[in-house]
């Protein structure tokens, strides 16, 4: 088996124009007579359009509005409810109602400074809280329910030792990939040329012909290279697309459409702010009998993902345990807000920190340590899924706790950090544990029913192979790692495959680049047609293999009762994390990161760390750092300062291990990878916080405004 | 007419003096390897080097660096030291989406030419301005102290 | 909007005489200007003034002492202020939690105190050290007290026609220097709050205590009045002094509720560090 070989890692594909800075992004490219494109934005939250004013628009400036969409005026994902240019009524601040394009940029801005909408302002629903108030009167966007009987709940609770409630919060996230959005649209006469940053190809695709109303082949998509998406970039480009398209159209000039950070910041779809409610039964000796959850998703404006979002959400919100009687219950709602969607985890990052912080306050009032407690309800190889499915798959989490606890010397540390809090005066110490899982892929029978990916590959008279996949590399590494699995099936040289962008004329809709799927599904396809090709290959001739999806056989998922296999496998992860909390201003200082994973198997193990990095530092700063707030539907931090990523001197190096648990559905064993590294962080910190503190928490991001708050409250040492 | 040295040679531009450096990069001299991720200082993409020090070209208006030497990571390429950087970045894996990496690269430089030995610390806060959202730094950080020891003498 | 003249002299004394024909916009590193006055991507800053540039002027530049007195350019950036030998360390310590190594090439002292903003992260310390501003023009020179060069958020005391040269230190003796500035990361960040501190102790007595708040109400908050209270005290102080002294402080710090922090946190945090600082030596 070359397994081992695979892994060993590789220089990236695109390594020398990315570090010379000479790789082109989308805002880098200039065409003859491009125009540039600045949308003028909804100011109000809600409220019907009366009339629209524009200034005197001078020679080579024009105005694109609804009036000029050929075909549909919303972008097609899910539901049809989000206008590609508001025209009748608005939604939220900053929906874009129309674009002036031109060939200068200051004019077009001062331009668009001088316009005047008349509105007929309407009430709007600015928070989560009023949305769930009024769910039965406003916009559900999605709504499941599922588990164990309700009477059968209702009797447990009735004559149990405790019951105990806790509700529990999570914020707004926002990607902040470096590389703002942006868009072009180039008017041919045969069709309309969209190029830009995006991590999916056929959705941008699909979206264009529904709002031009033109024919399959009178539309092309290429994907620019990409500077980060993490679920930014998955459903948000498909409205910028049309934007451009629509505008090219009608001046038949190229235009294109670049964000500023803080236009990105304030109008781009971020991830759901959540709201968890647990009732949960315990025994006199502190075991689980029953568990029950809501859980409410602000979906913002209009649907988008929210559905699946809701879906994942729920799909994880029993964690990684084994709840003897689960019933779980969930809302994606509207409000008058920016609208919400992907974010690396998708669901997932809300309900691990719901269900760990859960977990780890009931530990603390049946006074067991965190870690102990939750490895009694850890799940087996076997066991149900709360859908009803099954973990069929062998699963490490017990040994990857034990390794880790190890590794860390877990013990000692509590003990030192005992020590340290009683000394020390302004500082206080605390280590905190978090497991995790990611169901890899689409969830459900996406993959199945709307995905049925395809991938192709080429091969040249001088046998180098080109591979057609609609996935984008946005960083992650897809462009070298799928080079790789294809190198190495064929037994060819890596710098013998090669990946031009995805280009609709090109390439066969393989998916979206979401879901932790790149590398299992459409790695697995590719591997399979490198099989294919291998064993037909002629030299000198050139050839071509097509590989289309085959589903695997599992419990069919039933989108309507909400049961069977959600995901066809699953990766595990288990993190570990210490901090040093500042009483005086409420400041937390990661020190140590421990993480470990199982993706399966690593196809390059220095693309999997790097992702383990990356994502370990999302999801630690989503629960302690980060955070957005939105005030009467205007959100208010549009600076990156002022939001707070973190920079360079707010992490630390991450010990981080990967376990082999290969998987036979994917590519030389590999198993889903780009998300799972977020989901942990956030739950972990927050553990770590409350147990230097000795303060729970009912929300995240745990801020230093939060955790003085919560010391004046506890009286604690500082006196005011 | 504002005249100033762009990677090595003497340029003028008729850009109005509150044009800013990035603008007048991008726009007129093509010269792409500056990035705006932010327009505020606060990303370092669009990093530069005037007269030897870092510094953030959307930030700067062109009538200030008259007879200045700007170097950008176009015209840095072309040197030893970056060849030293640029090899040490794919071997820490530290190139992910791509976008922060030309600023990243002048701030290791500019920390290097410095402090030809820094420790892991300094490194942080030499990076401190250029905001990464793949890579977490951690491998951005193990690249510059490679770039250390491998460039010895260089820097 | 019409193209606006620049201007950038030769020295000094025709960068004043320009200021004497007409009000322009002084800009030193332009750190805090080019973003105040941003147009989106791709667009020139807009100023409604001519734009001055001053930040080549060696004359701004000098860092020197005049007996016990430190000078320093009103141009002197923060970098160079870090590799000067004769910028006091307390300063250097301030200077490092600015911005980044970047901003920090071109963001200059003088454009720090001219900016005023309330969060401003060397005025805290300017404060304690009673810094003056010496202002310059055709007419001749003053020098002001920082305190009252300071008038508001962006508002200084400069006629259109000044252009301040340079902030004299006096000379400053103490024992022990604080500096914290407290922010949502650990660089390239806002204080929400900031408080510099000093003190001098003559036997086991207060001899000399000073500390400024930042971020916590329009200009920087210093009082004299309380800092006497202190002045002869035992050292450690009695904990009913430390409760009285923050109760008095608790009194003149106003902070306000934004989208960086809230009231309740900036009080109590300023209450605390004050506090602690008071406790400890």
């Amino acid at each position: 088996m070359f397994a081992k070989d695979i892994s060993t890692s590789v220089k990236k594909k695109d390594h020398d124009g990315k570090v010379s800075g000479q790789l082109a992004y989308i805002s880098d490219v200039k065409v003859d007579s491009m125009l540039y494109g600045v949308l003028y934005r909804s100011p109000i939250a809600y409220g019907k359009v009366r009339s629209i004013r524009l200034p005197p628009l001078p020679d080579g400036y024009e105005k694109i509005g609804a009036e000029h969409i050929p075909g549909n005026n919303f972008v097609k994902l899910l539901h049809n409810d989000q206008p590609i240019f508001a025209n009748e009524w608005v939604n939220y601040i900053g929906e874009p109602m129309f674009i002036l394009v031109g060939p200068k940029l200051d004019i077009l801005y001062q331009l668009v400074e001088k316009v005047e909408v008349d509105f007929e302002e309407h009430p709007a629903i600015f928070t989560l809280e009023e949305a769930i108030k009024q769910k039965d009167q406003t916009g559900v966007f999605a709504h499941h329910e599922f588990g164990e009987s309700l009477d059968v709940m209702e009797s447990i609770e009735k004559h149990v030792y405790q019951v105990i409630e806790e509700v529990y919060e999570t914020g707004y996230q926002e990607h902040v990939y470096l590389e703002p959005q942006g868009m072009l649209g180039i008017y041919k006469e045969d069709g309309i040329l969209v190029k830009g940053s995006m991590q999916c190809l056929y959705y941008v695709k699909n979206a264009l012909i529904s709002a031009l109303a033109c024919e399959d082949d009178e539309v092309r998509v290429i994907q620019s290279p990409t500077g980060g998406g993490f679920g930014g970039k998955e459903d948000f480009p498909s409205m910028m697309a049309c934007h451009v398209a629509i505008a090219a159209k009608e001046v038949k000039k190229p235009v294109m459409l670049l964000f500023d950070r803080a236009e990105d910041m304030e109008v781009t779809t971020k991830r759901h702010p959540a709201k968890f409610t647990y009732r949960t039964a315990l025994d006199e000796q502190g075991n689980i009998l029953s568990m029950n959850v809501e859980v409410f998703l602000d979906g913002g404006a209009n649907a988008g993902l929210s559905p699946v979002v809701l879906q994942r959400a729920l799909l994880n919100s029993s964690g990684v345990y084994k709840i003897p009687h689960f019933h779980a219950k969930g809302y994606a709602l509207k409000t008058n807000t920016v609208p919400n969607g992907a974010f690396r985890g998708f669901g997932a990052p809300q309900s691990f920190a719901a269900i760990e912080s859960h977990l780890g306050h009931l530990s603390k009032i049946v006074q067991r340590d965190p870690i102990e407690y939750k490895r009694n309800y850890l799940v087996k190889q076997g066991d149900p899924t709360i859908t009803n499915g099954r973990f069929r798959d062998p699963i490490l989490l017990e040994d990857m706790i034990q390794d880790l606890l190890q590794t860390a010397d877990y013990t000692k540390i509590k003990e030192e950090f005992h020590t340290f809090n009683q000394q020390n005066k302004r500082y206080k110490k605390g280590i905190g544990a978090s497991f995790f899982l990611h169901g890899c892929g689409f969830t459900g029978s996406g993959e199945r029913d709307h995905i049925k990916a395809v991938v192709k590959l080429e091969k040249t008279e001088k046998g180098q192979v080109l591979i057609r996949v609609s996935n984008s590399d946005m960083g992650q590494g897809a462009l070298t790692t799928l080079s790789k699995i294809v190198a190495k099936e064929l037994d060819l040289p890596y710098e013998d495959i090669l990946f031009p962008d995805p280009d609709t004329k090109d390439v066969p809709d393989s998916g979206p680049t979401v879901a932790s799927r790149t590398t299992m599904i459409v790695g697995k396809l590719l591997e399979r047609a490198a099989g294919k090709l291998k064993a037909k290959w002629q030299s000198g001739v050139a050839q071509e293999v097509v590989e289309h999806y085959i589903h695997e056989d599992m419990i069919p998922w039933d989108e309507e009762t909400f049961s069977g296999d959600a995901y066809p496998a699953y990766s595990w992860g288990v993190n570990l994390i210490g901090v040093k909390v500042d009483i005086l201003t409420g400041n937390v200082q990661v020190e140590k990161v421990y993480g470990s994973f199982d993706i399966g198997k690593a196809i390059d193990e220095r693309i999997v760390k790097g992702q383990i990095d990356g994502g370990m530092a999302q999801g630690i700063a989503y629960g302690f750092m980060e955070k957005m707030t939105s005030k009467m539907g205007k959100i208010q931090q549009i600076s990156i300062s002022d939001y707070g990523p973190p920079t360079a001197m707010d992490l630390v190096h991450i010990e981080s291990n990967l376990y082999d648990n290969p998987y036979a559905g994917g590519p030389y064993g590999a198993k889903g990878a780009g998300e799972l590294p977020l989901t942990g962080g956030a739950p972990a910190v927050q553990a770590a916080i409350e147990d230097a503190l000795q303060i729970p928490f009912y929300q995240i991001p745990v801020t230093p405004e939060l955790i003085i708050e919560s010391l004046t409250r506890k009286g604690g040492e500082a006196r005011d | 007419m504002i005249k100033f040295h762009l990677n090595g040679r003497e340029v003028e531009t008729d850009a109005p003096p509150t044009a800013r450096l990035i603008d007048v990069l991008r726009d007129e001299f093509a010269l792409i390897g500056s990035k705006e991720g932010c327009g505020d200082g606060e990303c370092g993409a669009c990093s530069v080097f005037v007269n030897t020090l870092v510094q953030n070209s959307c930030l700067i208006p062109i009538g200030a660096i008259e007879r200045a030497e700007i170097l950008t990571i176009d015209g840095f390429s072309q040197t030893e030291q970056f060849q030293v950087l640029s090899e040490c970045y794919s071997e820490a894996g530290a190139v992910q989406c791509g976008f922060c990496i030309p600023g990243m690269v002048m701030a290791s430089a500019a920390l290097l030419s410095k402090n030809p030995h820094p420790t892991e610390e300094e490194i942080r806060e030499g990076i401190s301005g250029n905001l990464c959202r793949c890579t977490g730094y951690n491998m951005i950080v193990d690249a510059t102290r490679l770039a250390a020891k491998k460039g010895e003498g260089l820097w | 909007m019409g193209t606006v003249l620049s201007y950038r002299l030769e020295d000094l004394e025709q960068t004043i005489a320009q200021l004497s024909r007409e009000d322009c916009q002084i800009m030193a590193g332009g750190t805090d200007l080019m973003v105040q006055h941003k147009s989106p991507m791709g667009a020139p800053a807009r100023f409604d003034k001519p734009v001055i540039f001053i930040d080549h002027l060696k004359e701004l530049k000098q860092i020197y002492q005049v007996n016990h007195d430190l000078h320093i350019g009103a141009c002197c950036t923060y970098s160079e202020m870090l590799e000067h030998p004769l910028i006091p360390s307390i300063f250097k310590i301030a200077i490092k939690q600015i911005a980044a190594p970047a901003i920090r090439n071109r963001g200059t002292l003088g454009g720090n105190i001219c900016n005023a903003s309330p969060a401003g992260d060397t005025l805290p310390l300017l404060y304690i050290f009673n810094a003056q501003i010496r202002l310059r023009s055709s007419k001749g020179e003053r020098v002001v007290e920082i305190q009252d060069f300071i008038q508001g958020p962006r508002r200084v005391d400069r006629l259109k026609e000044e252009i301040v040269t340079e902030i004299i230190l006096p000379e400053m003796q103490a024992d022990r220097f604080v500096f914290e500035k407290v922010a949502n990361r650990r660089a390239d960040a806002i204080a929400k709050i900031s408080f510099a501190g000093s003190m001098r102790l003559d036997e086991g007595r207060v001899g000399d205590v000073r500390f400024a708040f930042g971020a916590v109400g329009p200009t920087i908050i210093r009082s004299l009045a309380i800092e006497q209270k202190l002045k002869g005290e035992a050292f450690p102080l009695d904990p009913k002094i430390i409760d009285e002294v923050a109760a008095d402080f608790d009194q003149i710090i106003n902070p306000i509720d934004d989208h960086r922090s809230t009231a309740a946190y900036r009080k109590t945090v300023a209450l605390r560090l004050l506090r602690h600082f008071l406790e400890t030596m």
